[in-house]
């Protein structure tokens, strides 16, 4: 392979007519012109049908925190509390606090193919933080984390399928940022060096 | 891109945003053809090819979200099949693809055209084959898509003077292979 005259490479990028070219390189334009034309033909396959089923499949359901589960958490964390109660709201109490804490935890119990996830951010000043990933066909609105003591630590559960999961946080809606703490990190496939998180989630049956 | 009459490309992004999922075939449609001829070049292979853009479809559909301008779509687009394409390519540990695909013969009119036409196209993607995987798409790109060189660097990520490099290496090679045959 030797190089082509400049010329020749001017013609093809547009820059030079290439009527004007000698008799050789308008040959040699021709043929190269002739090749792209060939390679120009649009495949008569069409992939649409296949994608639009694809899309329209139901998207796994993500099982969130709920309210009655963050409400326990936040009654277990330790703080300082005083309290003046008459003795009949004390009695009151005590059975409210009773029943909340019987209650079993996550809304959802995971399945012997299922796991729970955790997921922690460190967002100061954020108004929303949620988790978006290829559990939740990438959409927003159905993984909240929550800031209750607004320490700018945002945490979340949900139960996912076992198995390998690519996620991202979305901050106040619409800063998408990786996971600090995600430890395993694929390229998110858009080729501008961004990465997705990656987190391995391990069936409840396989936990010790 | 906006045909006549045609939704603008970010009309359309913000409707299937909305939560109007069916409004993304009217993408597929604008786009499918050029994505599923790129990929072919790319990957030799109809099927592949196929396998390859219905994948960057999918995903471009999930994560529509996070294609900042929506004006820009096309390049997004074939930025992700180029990935999918490169991957397929990766896993495959070779550059030597199969091209299978008989694309219609322009006429000619010199010793190329007494070549019969299949003959044509097996030599030109046999020659299209054997260039790396980065000046195939550079001159895939440029010459059969028909993008500018600022539009290429959006799709591939690399420098305009690295591309020019790219794609004048390809066409000497692709020359030098076609001039074999006729000689």
């Amino acid at each position: 392979m030797s190089p082509i005259d400049p010329r020749l490479q001017e013609a093809l990028d547009g820059e030079r007519d290439p009527g004007e070219l000698p008799v050789d390189l308008g040959e040699a334009y021709a043929r190269l012109i002739s090749a792209v034309q060939l390679l120009a033909a649009t495949p008569a396959a069409s992939v649409a049908v296949r994608v639009m089923a694809e899309i329209r499949q139901p998207r796994v359901q993500v099982q969130t925190a709920g309210l009655m589960r963050r409400m326990v958490r936040w009654l277990a964390r330790p703080r300082a509390v005083t309290l003046r109660l008459r003795p009949a709201w004390t009695l009151a109490l005590a059975v409210g606090l009773a029943a909340i804490l019987l209650m079993p935890g996550p809304g959802h119990t995971p399945g012997a193919a299922e796991g729970v996830a955790k997921f922690v951010g460190h967002f100061p000043g954020a108004r929303s933080v949620e988790v978006v990933g290829s559990f939740n066909d990438w959409s927003r609105g159905t993984l909240h984390l929550s800031d209750d003591d607004h320490d700018g630590v945002w945490r979340g559960g949900a139960v996912l399928p076992a198995g390998q999961h690519e996620y991202m946080f979305v901050v106040d809606g619409d800063r998408w940022v990786p996971d600090p703490l995600a430890g395993r990190y694929v390229d998110d496939g858009f080729g501008a060096g961004q990465q997705n998180s990656l987190l391995i989630v391990r069936p409840v049956a396989a936990q010790p | 891109m906006v045909n006549d009459g045609a939704p603008a490309d970010a009309d359309v992004v913000a409707q299937v945003l909305g939560g109007d999922g069916e409004a993304f075939g009217i993408l597929i449609r604008r786009y499918e053809p050029g994505l599923l001829r790129f990929a072919t070049r790319m990957l030799g292979n109809p099927d592949a090819a196929a396998d390859a853009v219905a994948e960057s479809l999918v995903r471009a559909y999930r994560h529509l979200a996070q294609c900042r301008d929506a004006s820009r779509l096309r390049s997004w687009l074939y930025r992700i099949t180029g990935n999918r394409c490169r991957s397929h390519l990766a896993r495959r540990h070779t550059n030597d693809i199969s091209l299978s695909d008989a694309p219609p013969l322009a006429d000619g009119s010199d010793a190329w055209a007494v070549l019969e036409r299949n003959e044509q196209v097996a030599l030109v993607e046999r020659a299209l084959a054997a260039l790396s995987a980065e000046k195939r798409e550079a001159f895939v790109l440029k010459h059969v898509e028909g993008m500018s060189y600022e539009e290429m660097a959006a799709v591939t990520g690399a420098r305009i003077p690295t591309l020019k490099m790219r794609v004048h290496r390809a066409r000497e090679a692709l020359l030098a292979a076609l001039e074999e045959v006729v000689r």
